[in-house]
Order: structure tokens, then sequence, then C-alpha cells
């Protein structure tokens, strides 16, 4: 047992407990905290995998940035906890479980029985440093120029679209 | 890094994945509902991030930057539709939420 | 790349840079006229009229934009090809003809107040609808159709005037979501298994005997979601209905005819440069083996024709109506895409072109009636072909036309499509399509019936449209009819564009 391996496990422990809490919990405000905690698990994995920037980005968008604004409106609405987590149509609840089950056993399978990493011979020096800020942003001005500016359209889209959507009325 | 097999992180992706679509099918209130959506977003970051690291090409992390835009993007519209009905209804669970049927 | 490289990539793009500063002009232009909001459709049409211009130009163009180096050869971001310009130009006419629904609709007009937000976002979906139709590379694939879809969610619940049209949008936004996380995990196992996004670089690379086929399949089962999301295929149809029926009616048009379009538009450059090793002399395509396509592109085909035709026979709501009846035409132009030949693209081409024109139509008519009569249901259209002969008759038009029946173009259409089943010898396929034209003839006559047989209870109201609506009419009745006999223009148009750069 090395440190990385102990770290890897505790890091895929903890993002994998939040996530599951996430989904049972009855307050939403308390979904959203361990959604969070979700987040910063994956951040520690990035870094585990030398993704610096993503891992970096992971924290200051997702963590910083949209659950922010999540447990903003979760406040703002001001919910009561449900008394029931679960849908109230029992096939559906069948479905569900059948569906993930299906998910996780065909991953499962895909991965394990299909040898993925066949001729992945993990090479340190080239996965350093294709996580570093400095390849990743020399790629999107250059061979990810037409995408980034999609990206801006998006947002601006989606700025437009919130803002009409939320507000009450229009001077 | 990478003494761990790469199969490890699929793993946990493929269940992260999982329990993702497990809270959109099951949950009521909409605004879990979306947290579950964006469980499933991280859990295809978690797998673009590792086959980027482990192959050495960046493309997989450039997309990553991009999912997460588009990430927030969506939340900001969803929450505003959310706000906009809960200024109808004061409700946010699906199930109330039956003009047409669900 | 450098920046001459960038350079001459933006010159391919023209189309989409006239969309982009089209919308920023009518952004601005709203925040300084924000009191008088009269000329803000005028500077939306001007930009669509710009962006015609160099869309008609750009017939005949072809190249890759945006190569990486990362590529061995300069695949780009995007593809443009004359197959990639039909679409856009379908996607531009079907858009300036919304624009005009739009002025005339009494829903739109008692939201003055976000008037121009209305136009950048209809301006921000038809960029996402160009992007899409062109993208060769995972990445802008996948952001294109967000923006698409980011902008449709927000003018599905545009209004905010009646509950259903704010339910339209969550239902839409949280099916949409889950469908591009499928989607996006679809992709990072595609990813994972070739080392790019680029789909020229994946169809080289999945011809290696190495490829895992089992992940493979599995993930394009799971892309596949996200794009029969957009073209509303049957098992990812759930949103259609209750999209259709809860959003604005000039939004309703828009979806059913544009986006389903730059939905095929990708479906098919995906599947063929993702996948056709080459295409064969007599127009056929050879696909690589490796995922048997033309069992999923059949079956879903048929799943969706049946279950739109039969779910449409039981709606009142003639809105809903239309929605699983534009399903259903979904389903006939999956079985174009089934055949897997130029012809079959070819006839796929000729039916959207028909088919924008006869579903705006229909919305159109459905729209002016339902602005004086205040209701969509069929009940209420009864002895409406009397009082209000024109509409009455138009509709008429329409409704054949979308059943398919000479002499409209909607026939045209049809013939196409069930004579390139014919020939790839698909027999059974073609009965099965020509079985759901008739069943889907019940609910289509049953709005004439309803118009012309049925005895009103109360006496119907007469519904004059005034004199530049009649013309709006009149502009999609007469191609319909005219389509109809004399074809050969859009056919020849079609023929010309069937060729995707790189095969």
């Amino acid at each position: 047992m090395n440190a990385e391996l102990i770290l890897f496990i505790v890091f895929a422990l903890l993002a994998l407990f939040a996530s599951v809490m996430m989904v049972t919990r009855k307050n939403p405000v308390l979904s959203a905290v361990f959604l969070i905690l979700n987040f910063f698990a994956l951040a520690g994995l990035y870094l585990l995998l030398n993704a610096q920037f993503i891992a970096v980005v992971q924290i200051i968008v997702y963590a910083g940035a949209i659950m922010v604004l999540f447990l903003f409106v979760l406040m703002l609405l001001n919910q009561r906890s449900e008394e029931k987590i679960l849908n109230g149509k029992k096939n559906l609840k069948i479905f569900a479980i059948i569906v993930s089950a299906l998910v996780v056993f065909q991953l499962a399978y895909i991965i394990f029985y299909s040898k993925p990493s066949a001729g992945l011979a993990p090479e340190l020096q080239k996965s350093v440093q294709a996580g570093t800020v400095e390849q990743i942003g020399h790629q999107l001005y250059t061979n990810y120029v037409l995408p980034f500016e999609a990206a801006g359209f998006l947002l601006l889209a989606a700025t437009v679209g919130a803002l009409i959507l939320a507000k009450k009325k229009f001077e | 890094m990478n003494n761990i097999p790469i199969e490890y992180y699929l793993i946990l992706s493929a269940l992260m994945f999982a329990v993702g679509i497990t809270g959109v099918l099951i949950r009521r209130n909409a605004i879990v509902v979306f947290m579950s959506i964006e469980l499933m977003l991280n859990s295809a970051n978690l797998s673009l991030v590792t086959f980027s690291s482990y192959l050495g090409n960046s493309i997989g992390q450039i997309f990553v930057f991009f999912v997460m835009t588009v990430a927030a993007a969506e939340a900001a519209v969803g929450l505003a539709i959310i706000i906009a009905i809960f200024r109808n209804k004061l409700n946010v669970n699906i199930d109330e939420i039956n003009i047409f049927k669900w | 790349m450098d920046v001459s490289n960038i350079i001459e990539s933006l010159k391919l793009i023209k189309p989409e840079i006239a969309v982009s500063a089209s919308l920023i002009l009518v952004l601005i232009f709203d925040l300084i006229f924000h009191k008088d909001k009269k000329l803000i459709p005028y500077v939306a049409l001007l930009g669509l009229f710009a962006t015609g211009y160099f869309v008609i130009h750009q017939f005949g163009t072809t190249g890759f934009g945006f190569a990486t180096k990362s590529t061995f050869k300069a695949f780009g971001m995007v593809t443009v090809d004359s197959f990639g310009t039909f679409f856009k130009l379908l996607i531009l006419i079907s858009a300036v003809l919304v624009l005009f629904f739009s002025s005339f609709s009494d829903e739109i007009k008692k939201t003055t107040d976000r008037l121009g937000e209305y136009y950048v976002l209809i301006f921000g979906m038809i960029l996402g609808m160009f992007l899409m139709v062109s993208a060769t590379d995972f990445l802008l694939i996948y952001l294109s159709m967000e923006l698409l879809s980011l902008s449709s969610y927000v003018l599905a619940g545009f209004t905010k005037l009646r509950d259903r049209n704010s339910e339209a949008s969550l239902k839409y936004v949280i099916y949409g979501s889950v469908s591009s996380g499928l989607m996006l995990f679809g992709i990072s196992i595609i990813y994972g298994l070739t080392g790019s996004t680029n789909l020229y670089v994946i169809n080289s690379l999945i011809q290696s005997p190495q490829i895992n086929v089992l992940a493979l399949s599995f993930a394009l089962i799971l892309v596949m979601a996200g794009m029969g999301f957009k073209i509303s295929a049957a098992p990812f149809h759930f949103w259609t209905p209750d999209v259709y029926e809860g959003s604005p009616i000039t939004i309703t048009a828009f979806l059913s005819v544009a986006s389903k379009a730059a939905g095929f538009g990708l479906l098919i450059r995906f599947i063929k440069t993702g996948f056709a090793a080459m295409t064969l002399n007599n127009g056929y395509w050879m696909l690589n083996p490796i995922f048997d396509w033309k069992l999923i592109i059949v079956i879903l085909a048929i799943l969706t024709m049946t279950l739109g035709n039969f779910s449409a026979l039981w709606q009142n709501n003639l809105k809903r109506m239309l929605a699983y009846s534009s399903i259903a035409h979904a389903g006939y132009l999956l079985l174009g895409l089934a055949v897997f030949s130029n012809q079959g693209i070819a006839a796929i081409l000729i039916y959207f072109f028909v088919y924008m024109l006869m579903n705006l139509g229909a919305f159109l008519i459905v729209m002016l009636i339902a602005d004086k009569l205040g209701s969509e249901d069929v009940d209420d259209y009864d002895g409406l072909g009397y009082t209000s002969p024109f509409l009455g008759i138009s509709l008429a038009v329409f409704l054949v036309s979308l059943t398919g029946l000479p002499p409209t173009a909607g026939f045209i259409g049809k013939l196409y499509i069930f004579s390139a089943l014919i020939d790839a010898k698909m027999f059974v396929v073609a009965v099965i399509g020509v079985l759901n034209s008739v069943v889907s003839l019940y609910y289509y006559i049953r709005v004439l019936k309803h118009m012309y047989l049925v005895k009103p209870k109360i006496q119907p109201v007469e519904i004059i449209p005034g004199l530049s609506q009649k013309f709006l009419v009149l502009l999609l009745v007469v191609p319909v009819l005219f389509f109809g006999i004399y074809f050969s223009p859009i056919v020849e148009l079609a023929k010309n564009c069937v060729v995707l750069l790189g095969f």
C-alpha cells in the first residue's frame, strides 16, 4: 500500500459516500452540502490524476459558483423537507433500481472483461504536461478557439435567458 | 501517480453515474433532480480526466473545462425556470406540477 | 495552428459570423432603444437576410475549418460542404417565416417588454443549429447542441402567461439535461477508446481490430440518446408533446422544423463521418461493420412512426396532435436514413424542404385561429370551414400534404423516401411506412371533419385574416401545391447536396 493508493481510496470512498447521501437526504440543503463534499473529493482525485488546472477550476466553479447558486435558490424558496423522499410511483422506483443496476453491471463488465487499459501505458511525463494551465490555455486559444467562442455565446444566451425568466416585471 | 489501475477510476465514475441516474428518476424535488444531473455530468468529467491523464493528451481536460461552462449555464437557466414556477405555484415538486401528464 | 490558419478558417464560417453579429446587434439595439420596440423585428430580419446572403454564397464551397495540429491530417472542428449548407438554408428560411409569425402572434405581442430578448434567443438557437450541422468534433457537437437547447429552454417558457408555459420549460430542461448528460458519458467512453474527439480521426481509429466493440456500442447508444432527443425519436420523445403544447406557438413551429432539421443534419453527418469507409459507385455507403447502424435506425424509425401516429389519434388539442404528427414525421425521415445511400439522403433533404412548408403552414393557421378563438381544441373548430373559408381551405391543403396525398408536395416527399426504400429492397419496412401513413390519414381528416361536417352547437366565429396575414398564408400554400406538381427544382437541388466532404 503506497500513499497514493491510500489517498485514492480515501477520496473515492468520500465521493461515493457523498453522492449516495446527496440522493437520499430529505432536506435539500443537506443534499447540496453533500454534493459540495463530492466536488471536493473529485478535485482531490483530479490532483491525483495530474490535472491541476481542472482541480482548481472544479473548486472555484463547481463548489464555489454553481453550488452557491443552488444553495441561494434553496434558501430563497425556503423549501421544507420532504416527508417522503422517494417519488410516489412504485413502478418508477423499481424502474430506477433496474436501470441503475443495469448501468453499473454493464459498465463493470465492459471495464473488467475487455481490458480498456491495454496499450495505455501510463506516461508520467506526458500526463503531467497535459494538465498544466499553460498547456490548456495554449490549446484553448489556438486549436480550440471556435468552441471557446461558442461557449461565450452559450453563456450570453444563458445570461439573457435566466434574466428574463427570473425577473418579475420588465421596465 | 499511475500506480493505480485505470479501472478503479472508471468503476468509481460508473458508480457515480448510476447514483446520479437513480437520483434523477426517484427524487421529487426539482432542485434535487438538477443536483443529480450535476452528479451525472461530474461522473462523465471524472472519466474524461482519467482518460486524458492516462492517454497523456489534453483534449479530455479541455472538454471538462467546456462541460463546466455548460453546467454553470444549465444550472442558471434551470434554477431561473424553477423560480418562475415557484412564483405561480409555491411548489417545486415535480409530482404536483401536473397540468400535463408527467 | 497559427494565426493565418485561423483567419483562413474564418472565411469558411461567414454565415455563423453573420448570425453572431446579428445577435449582438439586436442585443445592443434593444438596450439603446428600449422605449421603442417596433424596430427590433426589422433589425432581426435584416440580420437574417445578411446571413442568407452568406449562406447562398456558400453553396459549392467546401473545406475543413479550424484544423487542429494534433490530428494527423488537416481535419477540423467544422466541415463546410453543400450538405450542411442546404440545412443552413432550411433553418434560415424557417427562421424568417417564424419571425413573420411572431409579428402576428398575440402571445408574443403580450410580451413586448421582453421582445428584444426573444429575438436574441432566436439568434442563439440559429447559431447553435448552424454549428450543429457543420460540426465534426465531439466538443463542438456538444457545445452547439447545448447552445441550441439552452436558448430553446428559455423560449419554451418565454411568455410565462400560463402555468403550462413554465411547466413546458421545466420538463424540457430536465429531459434535455439528462439526455445531454447521457450523451456526454458516451462521448467520454469514445474518447477513452480512441484518444480523440474528432470524427474523422475516430473513423480511422475504430477500423483497427483492437477496438473494444462492446464498450463502443454502449457509448454509441448513449450518444444516440442525445441526438434522438433532438430529433424526438421514439424512446427519447417523451418531452415533445408537452413542450410543443406548452410553448408559445411560434416557438413550437420553430422547434418542430428547424431544431429537428439541425438534429438530422448532425445525426447524418455523425454516422457518415464517423463510420462510413467510402461511398460506393451506386450511391450506397460502406459502413464500418463494428456497429449495426441499419438495425438500430430501422428499429428507431418504426418505433417512432408507430408511436407518433397512434398517439396522435386520441389528441383533442391541435397543437398536441401536431406534436405527435411531427414525431411520426421524424420516423419517416429516419426511414430515409436507414437506407444509408445518397439516394436516401436526397429523399431526406426533399422531405425536409416540403415538411418545413407544410408544418409551418399548419402551425400558422392554428395560431391565427387560436388568437381569435382562444382555443386549440378540435371541438371548437366545428363549422369553421364555412365561416372562415380562406383559413379552412388552407388548413385542408396543409393537412392533406402532411398525410402525403397527391397533388400536394407532401406526396412528393413520401414518394422519394419510399422509392429509396424499395430500391434498397427494404420492402417490409416500406410497407410498414405506408400503413403508418394510412393511420395518419385518420387524425388529419378528423380535423377537416370537424371544420366542415360537424354541426356546430353555437354559431362559429368568423375569422377574417388581415391582408399581410393572408399574404403569408399564401406564401406557404402556393409552394405546397406548386411543388406537388412541378418538383424538379427541389429534387435537383437536393441531389446536388448529398455529398459529404471526406467521402
